[in-house]
């Protein structure tokens, strides 16, 4: 894989990661609501706010329609894990959608507590349930779920085969497995890794962001592959996601914005800070915004 | 944290073999009235390992449900779904731990939230 070594240690990462996300995830709720992910929308339309919130959501229906995930109620899924869940936005969306049973996974205390309210107040707590863990040692038993969903956390993750192997390992036979993620351009035949500028754009976002390493949508096929996964499909929605960096800056820009940042901190307003080198990554080919789908065989016999 | 929970949770700490299910350490526990919903009752009996439920429902002082796993047919019996449904979704543990069956670690549980990040010489 031509990804970075990462870049701190493991238990420093866990921390930023789970410090970066207690500090802004108020801030991020208050203005952009429970969905801390990508909106989805058609190229060249513009957007108010909750224009935004309607893209978020339809970000999710798009994922599952391209994941082939089923609405029948027979083959549906009854049980799904949230990994990187955030304030388990997508676990109560999900959840609600096919009446099931979902897990959420996440390293910031302050995110599963909040996603645990949120719950409780839509009446879900009862199917939805939050832990504190590491996506790469996922604290359950093997073939738990029939759908595995990492909607925007792969970044964060230091150990791509690892990450992958979880995934795999917590899929019950059949299940869909869904990956959603920022990754850099696929290298051409012949190249080893990025240019040295393409790299040190990836670098400063990294350590806004408290993000590992990169990898191409290229290499996640490699490891689905090596799982010995089926129905592998993958595709490059940055298209489709253009609006929203821009959007997330203008929003930061406003009063509310601007004083609920002033009041954060230092992780949130440096995160806030890179939201421009996204921009510029999108712009030069270089960042894609990629989904990664597949299905783990059904038992024969 | 829900039974409900604790019925798909385990240890994954490098070298244990079979981490599942997690002993419950119960400082404090609350019961909180669910509503019923069979279909989902119905449709969750297939994916719960029994005796890890039992036995973590008795950990919680609840002592009602039948040791051995019911046959299907019981899934027709309105008591039996009532029991079902306490154990599983209206009993919480909002603070203590849950402990690695092999090697003791405790995992902790605050305000409901299992804790369940692995050390660095766990992994």
């Amino acid at each position: 894989m031509a990804a970075a070594a990462p870049r701190v240690g493991t238990e420093a990462l866990q921390k930023g990661i789970a410090e970066l996300y207690d500090e802004s995830s108020g801030i991020w709720e208050d203005i952009w609501g429970d969905h801390m992910h990508h909106g989805f929308y058609d190229p060249d339309v513009q957007s108010s706010i909750s224009d935004h919130r309607n893209a978020q959501i339809r970000m999710i229906e798009e994922t599952l329609r391209f994941g082939g995930v089923s609405e029948d109620p027979v083959k549906r899924p009854m049980t799904i894990v949230d990994v990187g869940c955030g304030i388990g936005g997508s676990s109560r969306y999900l959840a609600r959608k096919y009446g099931a049973k979902c897990q959420g996974i996440t390293l910031s205390p302050v995110q599963a507590q909040r996603a645990h309210s949120l719950a409780l107040d839509c009446g879900l707590a009862d199917r939805v349930s939050f832990q504190v863990a590491d996506a790469l040692n996922q604290p359950f038993p093997d073939e738990q779920f029939d759908l595995v969903w990492s909607m925007e956390s792969g970044e964060h993750m230091p150990d791509k085969t690892k990450f992958v192997s979880e995934l795999a390992r917590v899929a019950a036979p059949g299940a869909s497995i869904i990956i959603v993620t920022w990754c850099h351009r696929d290298l051409s035949p012949g190249e080893d890794s990025l240019l040295p500028e393409e790299k040190d754009l990836l670098n400063k976002i990294c350590d806004a962001y408290y993000l590992p390493t990169w990898c191409s949508t290229a290499d996640y096929v490699n490891l689905l592959q090596s799982h010995s996964l089926q129905d592998i499909k993958t595709a490059d929605w940055s298209e489709y996601v253009a609006p929203f960096w821009p959007a997330v800056i203008r929003s930061a820009l406003t009063w509310k914005g601007l004083t609920s940042l002033l009041r954060s901190g230092w992780k949130t307003i440096k995160g806030a800070l890179a939201m421009p080198w996204m921009i510029e990554g999108y712009q030069k080919n270089l960042i894609k915004f990629a989904i990664i789908t597949c299905r783990k065989p059904e038992l024969i016999g | 944290m829900r039974l409900l929970t604790h019925n798909m949770l385990s240890s994954n700490i490098k070298g244990v073999m079979n981490g599942f299910p997690l002993r419950l350490e119960v400082e404090k526990s609350v019961s909180k009235e669910v509503e019923f919903n069979s279909d989902f009752l119905r449709n969750m009996f297939p994916k719960i390992e029994w005796k890890a439920l039992v036995d973590a429902a008795r950990s919680m002082g609840y002592a009602e449900l039948p040791e051995e796993a019911p046959e299907s047919s019981m899934l027709e019996s309105e008591e039996f779904l009532m029991k079902f449904h306490h154990a599983l979704l209206e009993l919480h543990l909002e603070e203590g731990a849950l402990i690695c069956p092999e090697t003791g670690r405790r995992f902790p549980v605050n305000k409901g939230i299992p804790n369940m990040l692995l050390h660095e010489d766990e992994v």
